[in-house]
């Protein structure tokens, strides 16, 4: 496997070619890297990473970006620890090189927490803060040139193989370099040497010359390059950032190649909206100048690249042309951390899928969270979270990290006989994690496919990659020897007759919420899931589909076939109302727009899709609604159903409109079906949606919490 | 103590339970974000005891959580660890050495949160999701209730270990108790949902727990919600007859107002300048008349005199003034001894403190650099004295950052002159309070007079300094705060003096409010700010009877009245007015129209789908980045004077970034 053969990074060999990437990550504390770093980075390094850059560092106080980005001056001591920790995670020949990120993020920064005036090549506002950034003066420009190559040195000092410098979306370098961003016009708008064919390289190169002489011909200078910023009137094109690139490959050992500038930083690290892979084009066309120059400089791959195959593609794999030396896997080791472990082992197919779904790992966000993953909820919390694999009474891992393939063997000290009711995402992990630790499972559940809710998201527009998470927990599953019951109601009664022996967890999802306008059918609420009513009803002319009901006719049914939208609702315009302003209504809009159907998103708020901030999908989704046509109707309630149509109403004027249609979407928020934990006493232990109807990353939480509670109660 | 008699009802004791206060100003409780990893900080008592120190009758901190389920924002501090006790004992002797009472808010913020930092599900009366968060919540179980009055008590406990004089339950704003009690988000069945009497009763099983934790040496107050504005929810009626619930326990010994949901009407409950002064005293008075303990009342609070009224008229027998004594914690000193004209008054902004609390930054003030900073600067103080050597201090603008400068170059003990080129002080700000309803924006200029004159600035109007006049004035060092100029984007055709021509009919939003120009007819408003200068001028021109547009390439016309609390009353007004709204949208061209109609042709671009259109009208407004006025500033350098630059001829901003900048560089000469 191309992947796993080892890379030369300069003077440096890294033991092989999957790199852990610079990321943001919240787990400072104040300016410093902590203790919290050393075991997020120490786990990718156990897990088989070749490559660990850590979190970017501001090299200068000038630079304040979001409240926990490191500080270089204050980040040796962390920079020691993180290395000293990857270095003692593999055994030796199999150390990852470490690099540590350097960046200053110039007008893309923050006033905020420094107080300061932000500094920029020229005074272009940013597009996010709107914040006119003060144009540098010369000695401003040498006081970042100098931070530069003391952040470098400091570096050095604590161990690191190198630096990372950021010339990417978010950087005062790729500033300087960019027509959009430099309008100097002074002699910072050249270069120097032989390059000043419109290039504007100066400041890069004074800031690369400047750490190389620091750290020596010894040490890795590798760059992270933005070579298409998406904004071909002003910005550096793929043609330019390919002559960028070759310019700057006399300095560098290494070149990440990425994509996205101030209008476009969504495309540093997009969701399921955006094809992976999606920058293998830029980076072969910016290889081969670099080659052209230094046939020794590694250029590495970047862009939504989480599967195995495709990197190994990338790098030359199945008897293609290599496009890239390496391949930056980031989420994909925040979703698996042992993803080199596996791929070693032979394990390919047992590596937990990363969903591109940027619901925890996505952390630039003024809440500071700390950055995770749905699917793998341990990810940055390695030192508050036990691992579900791992003893209890022990705690930690094995040193081989081989933890989840030898799992069985860590039996629970007394085995339990397990009853895990429902297997969507909280069931299974739940059921998983029991397995795994050696007690004997019993998993059903009453529809004839496992994921429960999962896979109707994943029928959403842009979220196919949802159900991989549901699909992989089943095969886990069935690999750990859970004994799985599809298509069988659970009664009260049987739960009753099962508990005498064995421990119960109920994790039976949600039922559709109440219906807070006038007209609606409301869905049924019997504690009887059996009884259940199907959640979708017409009202005298209007039919009121569910977000689930509606999501499930693209799915295959029990005999195999899909109805389709189409076929399922009637003819005519669809109005789908999202109180929630989450990721659901707006893949439905994108669904039913993309058949053709006339759709108008009715909302509460000032702008469609408010919660998408995190995932950085606000912006795109409004962006695709509008291409779309989707009618956007903001700051409105839904208060009625007519013969023809809806009623809705503002919320600060209480001003009215009908909107005519066929169909009303419900994508209000859920209930949790919890009438299986009411009939059988509310004793036994809930997870995920049956406690409260939330995310896949609170589902698979809660259903780990249960499997490892069984251990507490069964005394081991 | 004559001067006291002007405020005679302000300034007269009153008891609270065993507590007894000096005066009737309460700073009350209100989100800091000053905690560390849920803890209080030195921060925290520096900032409250700068607060006792200015004369306070009572401080009442921000509130302490019962409960790792809660955990809403990152900033909060975690009353149920015991590890927070040293710091409340930090706190309270730190304001315990000015003789003021302290009391600590505790709560639960039940539903009105989110799992992100607790990882654990949020819990609340029933299954109803917050407006805000938007998280479906766990509906509590009859043992989790239990666990939650547990919690209360135990950090009454705490409290009462750390010092505190007195316990405060937060009942309201956002608060597991105003859960129970409002229909909107109570929906249970049990014993804890339905009437009244039931909603209510976690409220008295809190009260009574809390009152056997503290015994009878703490005060214990409740605070309620009078009207939560929102739809089933509590109005004044209910409130009033809680209270009187309240007080039938006996166990209380004041009862706190307030109005609004803090995570559905925020903007009723901070209100800003928009919502006038007193607009919530209808609540403690509905109260004082059915109970017979002592009521705060709150709600916008600017002067003594407005405090001293609603004392006398029998509204509320204490008043809860936050954001006038977060501009100036000498608030109740200078009202004691008479010096009313130099309270640095509050805003009502919402810029700097409301606003950073919603951004998950520590609290601050647009005009006085010292908040959120009280801990270092108590540092810088205690390190820098006044200036060994007396410089001659000459600054050039009048503007927030140059009279800021001023103000701490003279506090240093230099002797500062400041040269104006206009007749009057102010800059930008004073255009700006020229809109009606952002007049109190004007505030600071007269806070800054005062401050300069007071400090012995001499202030010289309707001068143009040169390099030539600042070299005749020999000075030791010249700051440079002359402020922006408008710029206009490249697309704007050129102009001919005197000729009407497109070019002619684009003029800066500052043209207009300076009245240099006066549009008329069909106006559209570019706004590339984003914050009060669009909004502001539209109105302005709606007032006027023209037909205004606001177009914006951003997704929601003046994107930053959200963050002050102003975007939802905008669109009130904008919809009443006719203003139309256009998002995601730029002008990218002008010229004459077609046909040789009168007027202006611009030439829009909607961004997202690549869509032009072509819009007529009579008059273009710009909202766009102005140009530093940097050229003096760089004349003195090069000259080689020692000369320093401040405020928007640095890099145009926000009035904050102008004061903090003029602070820095006044107090560093």
């Amino acid at each position: 496997m191309k992947l796993l053969e080892p890379l030369r990074l300069g003077n440096r060999t890294a033991p092989n070619r999957i790199v852990f990437g610079a990321h943001e990550t919240n787990l400072g504390r104040r300016r410093v890297l902590s203790e919290r770093h050393v075991a997020y980075y120490e786990r990718r390094a156990r897990g088989g990473a070749g490559v660990i850059v850590v979190e970017d560092a501001s090299v200068h106080p000038s630079d304040w970006p979001y409240e926990r980005a490191p500080l270089a001056s204050e980040c040796e001591p962390g920079w020691r620890a993180i290395v000293d920790a990857c270095r003692a995670a593999r055994g030796r020949g199999n150390e990852p090189l470490v690099l540590a990120g350097l960046n200053h993020a110039g007008s893309q920064g923050s006033s905020a927490f420094s107080q300061l005036p932000m500094w920029a090549p020229s005074r272009v506002p940013d597009v996010a803060t709107r914040e006119v950034p003060q144009a540098m003066e010369p000695d401003e420009i040498a006081a970042v040139i100098a931070g530069f190559a003391q952040a470098a040195r400091a570096a050095l000092a604590a161990g690191c193989d190198g630096v990372d410098v950021n010339l990417g979306q978010f950087s005062l370098i790729r500033q300087f370099l960019s027509g959009l961003t430099n309008q100097r016009g002074d002699e910072w708008t050249g270069s120097d040497g032989g390059h000043d064919h419109g290039l504007r390289l100066r400041f890069a190169q004074r800031v690369l010359a400047g750490i190389r002489g620091t750290i020596g011909a010894d040490a890795v200078l590798a760059v992270r390059l933005s070579c298409d910023e998406l904004a071909p009137w002003a910005g550096i094109i793929p043609e330019v950032g390919a002559r960028i690139a070759a310019a700057l490959a006399d300095t560098v050992d290494a070149i990440t190649v990425v994509r996205g500038s101030i209008f476009s930083t969504g495309a540093t690290r997009p969701d399921g909206h955006t094809e992976p892979g999606f920058n293998l084009g830029l980076v072969a066309e910016v290889r081969e100048a670099v080659k052209a120059v230094r046939s020794d400089v590694a250029v590495i791959a970047q862009g939504s690249i989480v599967e195995w195959g495709q990197a190994e593609w990338a790098l030359g794999g199945f008897d293609d042309p290599s496009r890239a030396d390496a391949v930056e896997m980031t989420r994909a080791q925040i979703a698996d951390p042992d993803l080199g472990v596996k791929l070693a082992a032979g394990d390919a197919d047992r590596v937990r899928p990363c969903l591109l779904c940027n619901q925890k790992c996505q952390v630039r966000d003024g809440r500071n969270p700390i950055v995770s993953c749905v699917g793998e909820p341990r990810s940055g919390h390695e030192l508050d979270d036990v691992d579900p694999t791992a003893g209890l009474a022990t705690g930690g891992d094995r040193a081989d990290g081989r933890n989840l393939t030898d799992g069985r063997s860590r039996a629970a000290s007394a085995p339990l006989n397990v009853l895990v009711v429902g297997a969507g995402v909280a069931g299974l992990e739940c059921a998983r994690v029991a397995a795994a630790r050696g007690h004997r499972v019993r998993l059903v559940e009453r529809s004839s496919e496992l994921g429960g809710a999962v896979r109707t998201a994943a029928a959403g527009s842009g979220r196919a990659r949802l159900a991989l998470i549901a699909d992989w927990l089943e095969a886990e599953c069935r690999r750990q020897g859970v004994t799985i019951e599809t298509g069988g109601e659970v009664g009260a009664a049987l739960v009753e007759r099962v508990a005498a022996d064995h421990a119960v967890v109920l994790c039976t999802g949600s039922r559709p919420g109440l219906r807070p306008y006038a007209g609606a059918p409301q869905p049924s609420v019997s504690d009887r899931p059996s009884a259940r009513a199907s959640a979708s009803g017409a009202f005298d002319g209007v039919v009121v589909w569910s977000a689930a009901d509606l999501l499930a006719t693209e799915r295959p049914s029990p005999t195999g076939t899909v109805r389709g939208l189409d076929a399922a609702l009637p003819a005519g315009p669809v109005v789908v109302w999202d109180p929630v302003g989450g990721t659901i209504a707006v893949s439905i809009a994108e669904l039913l727009a993309s058949r053709g159907r006339p759709v108008t998103l009715v909302c509460p708020d000032f702008t469609v899709g408010t919660q998408l901030s995190l995932t950085g999908d606000l912006a795109p989704a409004n962006t695709r609604l509008l291409q779309a046509g989707v009618a956007l109707v903001k700051r409105s309630v839904l208060r009625s159903l007519s013969a023809t149509g809806v009623m809705v109403e503002d919320r600060y004027t209480g001003d009215a409109t009908a909107i005519a249609c066929a169909v009303l979407v419900d994508c209000g928020t859920l209930l949790p079906d919890d009438g299986l934990w009411r009939a059988t006493g509310e004793r036994h232990p809930r997870a995920g949606d049956a406690v409260a109807p939330r995310t896949i990353h609170e589902a698979i939480l809660e259903g780990r919490r249960a499997a490892l509670a069984l251990d507490a109660g069964s005394g081991s | 103590m004559a001067r006291v008699a002007r405020y005679p009802r302000l300034f007269s004791p009153l008891r609270l339970g065993p507590v007894t206060v000096e005066n009737r100003v309460v700073f009350s409780a209100h989100l800091t974000n000053y905690a560390e990893d849920g803890h209080p900080t030195d921060q925290h008592a520096a900032y409250y005891a700068a607060r006792a120190a200015g004369g306070a009758g009572l401080i009442i901190t921000e509130e302490h959580s019962v409960h790792p389920t809660d955990w809403p924002y990152e900033k909060l501090i975690h009353g149920f660890s015991p590890s927070v006790i040293p710091g409340y004992r930090c706190i309270t002797d730190a304001v315990h050495a000015h003789g003021t009472p302290i009391f600590a808010q505790i709560n639960h913020n039940g539903g009105q949160a989110s799992s992100m930092y607790s990882r654990l599900p949020v819990w609340a009366p029933s299954s109803v999701p917050d407006p805000l968060f938007r998280e479906v919540p766990k509906e509590l179980e009859v043992r989790e209730i239990a666990e939650i009055v547990a919690g209360y008590a135990l950090v009454a406990g705490h409290c009462h270990q750390g010092g505190f004089d007195g316990i405060e339950l937060q009942c309201s704003h956002s608060s597991i108790v105003r859960g129970f009690l409002s229909p909107a988000t109570n929906h249970r069945t049990d014993d804890y949902g339905g009437p009244l009497a039931r909603r209510a009763r976690l409220l008295l099983e809190i009260v009574a727990a809390v009152r056997e934790t503290i015994g009878r040496d703490l005060a214990l107050g409740v605070r309620l919600c009078g009207d939560e504005l929102i739809e089933h929810g509590t109005t004044i009626d209910e409130a009033v007859e809680v209270a009187r619930m309240v007080e039938a326990t006996g166990h209380v010994d004041y009862v706190n107002t307030s109005i609004g949901v803090a995570t559905a009407t925020l903007f009723m409950i901070e209100a800003s300048m928009h919502v006038p002064p007193g607009y919530a005293m209808f609540i403690p008075s509905a109260i004082r008349k059915a109970i017979a303990l002592p009521v705060v009342g709150v709600g916008r609070f600017k002067d003594p005199l407005q405090a001293e009224r609603a004392l006398d008229a029998g509204h509320c027998d204490l008043v809860g003034i936050v954001r006038g004594q977060i501009a100036d914690a000498d608030f109740v000193a200078k009202a004691r001894s008479g010096h009313v004209d130099d309270t640095r008054l509050c805003l009502s902004c919402n810029q700097e403190c409301v606003g950073r609390m919603g951004l998950n930054r520590w609290l601050g003030c647009i005009e006085n650099p010292r908040t959120g900073r009280e801990a270092e600067h108590d540092r810088w103080t205690a390190a820098v004295a006044i200036a060994a050597r007396p410089q001659r201090v000459v600054v050039v603008g009048a503007g927030p950052a140059g009279m800021q400068a001023a103000i701490a170059a003279a506090d240093r003990g230099h002797r500062v002159t400041v040269i104006e080129r206009e007749s009057v002080p102010g800059g930008q700000v004073r255009l700006a309070a020229t809109v009606a309803n952002r007049a109190e924006l004007g505030d600071v200029i007269r806070n800054q007079v005062t401050e300069c004159r007071r400090a012995g600035v001499t202030m010289r109007f309707g001068e143009e300094a040169t390099l030539e006049s600042l070299q005749a004035l020999h000075p030791d060092a010249v700051v440079v705060a002359a402020g922006a100029v408008p710029e206009r984007p490249w697309w704007v055709p050129a102009t001919d003096p005197g000729v009407d021509s497109p070019g002619a009919r684009i003029v800066d939003v500052t043209d207009v409010l300076a009245g240099r120009a006066a549009p008329a007819g069909r106006v559209t408003v570019f706004d590339e700010l984003g914050f009060h200068q669009a909004t502001s001028v539209a109105e302005l021109l709606a007032d006027r009877g023209c037909v205004v547009e606001v177009i914006t390439p951003g997704m929601v016309v003046g994107q930053d009245l959200g963050i002050t609390l102003d975007l939802e009353q905008w669109w009130m007004r904008a919809s009443a007015k006719g203003i139309v709204q256009t998002t995601d949208t730029l002008v990218m061209g002008a010229g004459p129209c077609a046909d040789e109609r009168p007027g202006l042709a611009l030439q829009l671009v909607h961004h997202p789908t690549g869509g032009s259109e072509v819009r007529e009208v009579d008059w273009l407004v710009l909202c766009v980045p102005a140009a530093p006025a940097d050229g003096l500033w760089r004349a003195c350098r090069d000259a080689g004077l020692r000369v320093e630059r401040v405020g928007d001829c640095v890099a145009p901003r926000r009035i904050h970034a102008a004061v903090v900048e003029g602070q820095r560089v006044g107090e560093q000469l």
